[in-house]
């Protein structure tokens, strides 16, 4: 108890001390603005982006088989982490003197070949696992259409 | 506060219920750990960098190793972006806390979960702003660097009071191998008799995850953060330019293969530079002993060469060859020693970096540069003479020089 109540003061001190800051250095229309970007920055993440993260997730459970399923979801997490860091770039590319050697690229063109990659990846491990199963099947006919991992596949959802 | 009381003891009909067996106490401590690493390895590295532009004067910025700042601002772009989606996996495996019901059960911890929309939306609005900042996009009215500096010690103190609140959770979630932990959704563990335990109750089975494991989202992130960090960090670890497919700054693209944080242009100088081609300049030393030297004579002038990055706040940085005069020869001529603070000046007429302080160690090793790997500056690199010097933000090298007073 004694280490939490440490940190947990430390925190709030140092949380002050940025709230002193701001409010004694930052002009107050600058402020509202920062809280308006506070305030929409939450607003966005989770009025907008989560649900619809929890939506796609939720339709593919539904709708996608379990053997594919894990690709597609391991597939689209590495494919959404890349896109919220190109899309700004792709936004913003062009828009600055040559000589500063920045923004220079076609990241359209670049992310299309990143989320290729990502997607040949996914579909090769589909793939192997795909044909482990059929070779599974053969030596044991029984099990065929039914992988270890998931030999309990009762709706969790 | 009060409020709460009148509420009912279940949520309204419709309320979102989540059953993902993905989302585990042990999962998110082992995200929050990694998030806090990094979250930690940026406040570090930004006080570095602070320092840099505001230093004690009784503790003068090291002048080696010369990699300094480019390794710590490097690690402190590197980690915000890689923080990016690294957040957002994160704030998705507790999604469903933002659904407890009631939202709060006392004061406390509606102060706590209060304090917790203060780390998720300074959290967001932190790395945000600081990725557009290096894609110099600036859609907001205040003063970047200010409100950086100070948001993120609001962000630092609202995740350590986050970890203090949350330790227990924390300990159970490391204790816990990933499979097995608790299956984590609005109901409050403890509420819940369909959970699994949070006391590593063995008894019952491990939860059963269709598709991806807990593992393999881990993996997946992992990759993904990867595979963030590998197209990035070109742009800094210049090797790795090459498949720096999402880097916003290509070295090679630079001029004179050395990027430019500000033009001539924007520093509104190019007329005062054609003055200079036509002959009207030369560089004012004020001290003991003032003079002045036109650009022929530190031409003539013993040459030194030196091998310094040049490391910008923005995150990139790149290794150059330059060549000038060294600045204490220019110092001790004007009755300087090494031990002297040394101010240089711009011909730019107005800008927060027309003019820098040279101290302590950096004053013997700094350069007045004429050449940038080899060539004569170009406008956008100082031409007609330039600070540099050895583990200083970029910025603070002050190009197009027209005065150096030894203080």
């Amino acid at each position: 108890m004694r280490t939490r109540i440490a940190i947990g003061a430390a925190g709030i001190l140092l949380g002050l001390f940025g709230l002193f800051r701001l409010f004694t250095e930052i002009p107050g229309a600058d402020l509202i603005m920062l809280a308006v970007w506070l305030v929409a920055a939450v607003a966005i993440h989770d009025g907008l982006l989560s649900p619809i993260v929890v939506g796609v997730g939720a339709a593919i459970s539904r709708f996608v088989p379990p053997r594919g399923r894990r690709y597609l979801q391991a597939g689209l997490i590495v494919a959404a982490s890349v896109i919220v860091i190109a899309l700004p770039l792709i936004h913003r590319q062009n828009t600055q003197p040559t000589s500063k050697g920045i923004l220079q690229q076609n990241f359209g063109g670049n992310l299309t070949v990143l989320l290729g990659i990502i997607a040949a990846v996914a579909l090769v491990l589909y793939a192997i696992h795909v044909a482990r199963d059929g070779l599974a099947g053969r030596q044991r006919p029984s099990a065929a259409n039914d992988l270890p991992s998931e030999d309990h596949s009762s709706s969790t959802r | 506060m009060g409020v709460q009381l009148n509420l009912p003891g279940s949520p309204p009909a419709r309320w979102p219920k989540f059953s993902s067996p993905l989302r585990s106490t042990a999962l998110t401590a082992r995200l929050g750990r990694i998030l806090g690493i990094c979250m930690g390895i940026c406040f570090a590295t930004g006080l570095l960098s602070h320092y840099q532009y505001q230093p004690w004067s009784w503790l003068p910025e090291p002048a080696s190793p010369v990699w300094g700042y480019r390794l710590t601002q490097g690690l402190h772009v590197t980690t915000g972006i890689a923080t990016i989606p690294l957040l957002l996996v994160k704030l998705w495996s507790v999604f469903p806390k933002l659904f407890q019901w009631p939202p709060a059960k006392s004061l406390l911890h509606g102060l706590e979960r209060l304090s917790i929309a203060l780390l998720v939306s300074s959290a967001l609005v932190e790395l945000v702003t600081g990725l557009f900042n290096v894609l110099n996009w600036y859609p907001w009215p205040w003063d970047f660097v200010p409100v950086h500096r100070f948001l993120a010690y609001v962000l630092i103190g609202s995740i350590l009071l986050h970890i203090a609140v949350k330790l227990p959770d924390i300990k159970y979630g490391l204790g816990t191998k990933v499979a097995q932990g608790d299956v984590l959704t609005e109901i409050p563990w403890e509420q819940n008799p369909h959970a699994y335990s949070n006391s590593n109750d063995t008894h019952q089975p491990p939860p059963v995850t269709e598709g991806l494991s807990r593992r393999g989202l881990l993996v997946a992130t992992g990759a993904g953060v990867g595979l963030v960090v590998a197209t990035t960090v070109g742009q800094t670890v210049t090797p790795l330019s090459p498949i720096g497919l999402l880097a916003p700054r290509q070295y090679k693209k630079g001029l004179q293969r050395v990027p430019v944080n500000r033009t001539a242009d924007q520093a509104r100088v190019t007329e005062l530079l054609d003055a200079v081609r036509a002959g009207n300049w030369q560089l004012s030393v004020k001290g003991a002993k003032p003079y002045t030297v036109s650009l022929d004579e530190i031409l003539a002038m013993a040459p030194h060469e030196a091998h310094f990055p040049i490391s910008c706040v923005e995150g990139w940085s790149v290794g150059v060859q330059w060549r000038g005069v060294r600045l204490l020869d220019i110092v001790r001529r004007a009755g300087g020693t090494e031990d002297s603070r040394v101010k240089v000046t711009s011909l730019e007429p107005r800008g927060s970096y027309n003019y820098s302080f040279v101290d302590g160690p950096q004053v013997s090793h700094a350069l007045l540069a004429t050449h940038i790997n080899g060539d004569p500056l170009k406008d956008d690199h100082g031409y007609p003479l330039r600070l540099i010097a050895p583990d200083r933000a970029g910025v603070l090298n002050t190009k197009w020089l027209s005065m150096v007073e030894v203080l």
